[in-house]
């Protein structure tokens, strides 16, 4: 939004999410820009849009095989669907799964999200808005809304498409004048950096962007023994489901095996279903080809004889002769024949149909920070616990007719943002996981509490993701007795730097919150005056003030640094004139811009103090604080500070993420003058401070 | 207070290649050069970059740029607590010094390379940032020594700091009535990291 507000950049962000910008209703402008303003300026100007933030240049292609002047890319012409066709629409008889045929790109994974999405006409127009074309007030502009890491997003494009050899490069239509697909896909490619961005990924991560939903995988081989429980709901609940038979080389891309099942081919789940069959109770599921033929031909399928065996009325309901792609199967044959289930459970924000159930969901913004929240997984003990916390409260159990087991199910999702916008910098996803702890008895029921490393240390999770993985998301199904449970999210090693979603989903009510440190400053106040101080101090001010009894920054800078020379043991690269001047100027109150025997008395006390507990939290005689040790040390010297003010902290005063006694210092001698200021400015303890531009400037330009 | 306005809607950094002017060109390639392979400039490669160009102005006094206020540079500007400087911030450090170098050498009336506490309020002004008496003279106390004379890299630290302050008052005041509320986690945000 203010891309040099600095922080409060993101603090207006925060706000405005807590204000509901972000919904699939009042979507974020992506980049800023807004979709109504720049199509009016276009039709007023008589021009056709061109969008400045995805440009039809080279670069929006690719970075390595579609990189500039590479083979691939090269005789690429941007056109317009207008340029191209003399009648170009944007959506033709609705959208169908036949309006997406792959170019080249290897972003198969997208389209048969886009394929799933056609089925469902609520949710494919949450993210293609009504009413654009090409005839009326067309002004070459589209938007498209997506679901990005917890928020909605507007993605403005132009129709500018790269064509090759007078054909479109990537997504077409089958119908090849229809254009919505390739536009589509052009907005996603703009919201990940460009076309090649997009290359390679999971059904899955197209399933959650177009629907906000969850995704879970399901290796039908280890499938958990309430399968069948899981896939009726997920169907009540109207969750996208897809399955599919893995391939074991490219060669078996859309081989079709003897039973006719395509491999490598994304299906569709529609039905579940038992009857009777022979006396016993046979348990049934109904699968969809996208391709509407090419169906299924053993046992259950359209002209099997076991319908015989069943029901007449019950086969009339079920029984399809039409080789329209859909089939049922046996679903113990279906477990042996496909090998990966993918569920898209839907949340409350996707349906606004009340009678299917939802899950309930909660959602957590956060990062890990290299040396302040960056802890790396359980393996490293030192570490671990500076990772960011969340605490859930599961309060009801299922109500799961085949389990006597009082369990309460839930779902974790950690998803990782925007990395794929990094691969232009060769980076990737990092490898991400969680663990889950009881919390122990003495902590029930308390709010603010980061649990430290004694508590690992002693304790074991009581779940967790299955393994960390460089995917996008990990998420796991779990099921826990009712309870109040911490989780904890990491990446594999320490010390890599990534921002996250957490998502909980619960099917039953519960409680979720961050636990995490509530910010309180206990310090005091020292009320001292000129005749409690003794004559050896006053001798040492004289001392040093020189003539006027006063003690310039200069002077500051002198007599700490000649102090700190003289414990060998502090590492410290010296007191900056810079760092001296901020603190005079906080401590001073009088306005001389310098320190008078009391003031200076008051930070001598300080010091004194502060170098104790210096010493006391480096525990590895370092020298230097750790930035992990400093969360300790600052608790100590009475500030509790949480997550997101660990990670300033140590991003303004860590070097190589260690902090010196120098950079203690100020940074105490800041917090603390920033919590007087925050109680003089809140002076009817209201928990806001509320000032105009003079106060807030001569504040924050002091320190 | 009218802070300069924000940049318009950024380019994607792959794109500069294609339609730049020289002086752009010249610029990336320094970025590049400086920020190494992660494309982004620490405190440490700020402070370099900004010692090596006061070294080629002769008339400008400074004892150079610290640490510390490199720091506090970087503080400011940066929105994901990184603590490093992507491209765009960079620039819009780059073009602002720029600015301010101007502004300092003309309002350096007597050619003594530092700017005294009576051509302040002027420069300032000039640059920006037409300040009340109040805030002037903390501003002196702060950032000027002890005669009042304020010598490059502090102007330029306090500007750099200044210009960001005013953005984020204008970003939170999102209704313009000329005040401001944060709450204790918000403050210490806004105020520690700068």
């Amino acid at each position: 939004m203010y891309p040099f507000g600095g922080v409060s950049a993101r603090i207006q962000k925060d706000r405005l999410h807590a204000e509901g910008i972000g919904t699939n209703e009042r979507a974020l402008k992506f980049l800023n820009q807004d979709f109504e303003s720049l199509k009016q300026e276009c039709l007023e100007s008589g021009c056709l849009f061109e969008d400045p933030c995805f440009p039809a240049e080279p670069p929006s292609l690719g970075f390595k095989e579609l990189a500039p002047n590479s083979s691939k890319t090269r005789g690429v012409e941007w056109m317009r669907p207008t340029e191209l066709l003399d009648n170009p629409v944007f959506i033709l008889g609705g959208a169908t799964r036949t309006d997406i045929c792959q170019g080249a790109l290897g972003d198969c994974w997208l389209l048969a999200a886009i394929a799933s999405l056609t089925l469902n006409e609520k949710l494919l127009h949450r993210v293609v808005p009504h009413g654009q074309t090409f005839q009326d007030s067309y002004a070459g502009i589209f938007h498209f809304q997506f679901w990005q890491f917890g928020e909605w997003v507007d993605v403005v494009i132009d129709d500018r498409l790269p064509v090759k050899d007078g054909e479109l490069m990537f997504v077409h239509s089958a119908d090849g004048n229809e254009f919505w697909s390739a536009l589509i896909e052009k907005a996603y490619a703009k919201l990940n950096g460009s076309y090649e961005a997009l290359s390679g990924g999971s059904t899955t991560e197209g399933f959650e962007d177009f629907t906000g939903g969850v995704a879970e995988m399901f290796e039908l081989r280890k499938a958990p023994k309430d399968l069948y429980w899981i896939i009726g709901k997920a169907l009540k609940r109207g969750s996208l489901m897809g399955c599919s038979i893995d391939i074991t080389s490219a060669f078996d891309m859309e081989a079709v095996t003897f039973k006719k099942l395509v491999k490598g081919h994304a299906y569709s789940i529609t039905g579940l279903k038992e009857v009777n069959f022979r006396g016993n109770t046979e348990r049934l599921i109904r699968i969809r080809n996208p391709w509407g033929q090419v169906e299924w031909t053993g046992a259950w399928s359209d002209k099997s004889p076991e319908w015989n065996a069943i029901d007449p009325s019950e086969r009339e309901n079920m029984h399809s002769q039409m080789e329209d792609g859909e089939f049922w199967m046996s679903f113990q044959e279906f477990l042996r024949q496909f090998s990966r289930l993918e569920i898209c459970n839907l949340t409350a924000d996707a349906l606004s149909d009340d009678s299917l159930s939802f899950w309930n969901t909660i959602k957590f913004d956060g990062s890990w920070r290299k040396g302040s929240t960056a802890g790396g997984c359980r393996n490293h003990p030192n570490t671990f616990w500076i990772n960011p916390q969340y605490k859930i409260t599961l309060l009801e159990e299922d109500d799961d007719p085949e389990d006597e087991e009082v369990a309460c199910s839930f779902l974790v999702a950690l998803m990782q943002k925007n990395r794929r916008r990094y691969r232009r910098q060769g980076q990737d996803m990092h490898t991400v996981g969680f663990a889950i702890y009881e919390i122990p008895e003495e902590l029930k029921g308390c709010q603010s509490v980061h649990l430290k490393k004694d508590f690992f240390l002693k304790h074991s999770s009581c779940a967790r993701s299955e393994t960390f993985i460089n995917l996008r998301e990990v998420s796991a199904r779990l099921r826990l007795p009712p309870g109040e449970y911490l989780v904890v999210p990491s990446t594999f090693e320490p010390g890599k730097e990534a921002d996250f979603v957490l998502r909980v989903f619960t099917e039953k009510r519960s409680e979720t919150e961050e636990l995490d440190d509530e910010v309180v400053a206990n310090f005091e106040d020292e009320d001292i005056s000129e005749r409690d101080i003794d004559d050896s101090f006053r001798a040492m001010f004289a001392k040093l003030s020189g003539e006027d009894m006063e003690i310039s920054v200069r002077e500051l800078m002198t007599i700490l640094n000649r102090v700190v020379t003289k414990h060998r043991d502090l590492k410290t690269d010296g007191f900056s004139m810079e760092s001296c001047r901020g603190m005079v100027c906080m401590m001073d109150k009088d306005g001389t811009a310098r320190l008078g025997l009391t003031e200076f008395q008051i930070l001598w006390n300080k010091i004194k103090r502060w170098l104790e507990i210096f010493r006391q939290f480096d525990l590895d005689k370092s020298g230097c604080m750790s930035s992990y040790e400093m969360r300790l040390a600052l608790e100590s010297a009475g500030y509790k500070l949480n997550n997101r003010l660990n990670q300033v902290l140590v991003a303004r005063y860590a070097e190589n993420e260690v902090i010196d006694f120098d950079n203690f210092v100020c940074c105490l001698v800041k917090l603390e003058a920033m919590f007087k200021a925050f109680r003089e400015l809140d002076r009817e303890g209201t928990g806001r401070a509320e000032m105009n531009i003079t106060e807030w400037l001569y504040m924050t330009m002091c320190g | 207070f009218v802070p300069s306005d924000p940049p318009a809607p950024r380019r994607p950094l792959a794109y500069t290649e294609q339609s730049e002017s020289d002086e752009e060109r010249q610029f990336r390639k320094v970025f590049q050069q400086l920020a190494g392979d992660d494309m982004e400039v620490s405190p440490s490669e700020l402070m370099n970059i900004l010692n090596r160009i006061i070294g080629k102005h002769g008339d400008l006094k400074t004892d150079g740029f610290s640490i510390e206020s490199c720091r506090s540079m970087v503080a400011v500007m940066d929105c994901d607590s990184t603590g490093k400087l992507g491209f765009y911030e960079f620039k819009h450090l780059w073009n602002n010094i720029k600015k301010w170098q101007g502004v300092y050498k003309t309002y350096d009336t007597d050619g003594s390379g530092i700017i005294g506490a009576d051509e302040l309020p002027n420069a300032f002004r000039a640059a920006g940032f037409p300040l009340n008496d109040q805030l002037f003279q903390m501003i002196i106390r702060r950032y000027s020594d002890e005669n009042g004379n304020m010598d490059f890299d502090n102007y330029i630290g306090c500007l750099v700091r200044l210009d960001a302050m005013c953005r984020a008052f204008k970003t939170l005041d999102k209704d313009n009535n000329g005040t401001i509320k944060v709450n204790v986690q918000e403050w210490l945000q806004l105020t520690m990291y700068s």
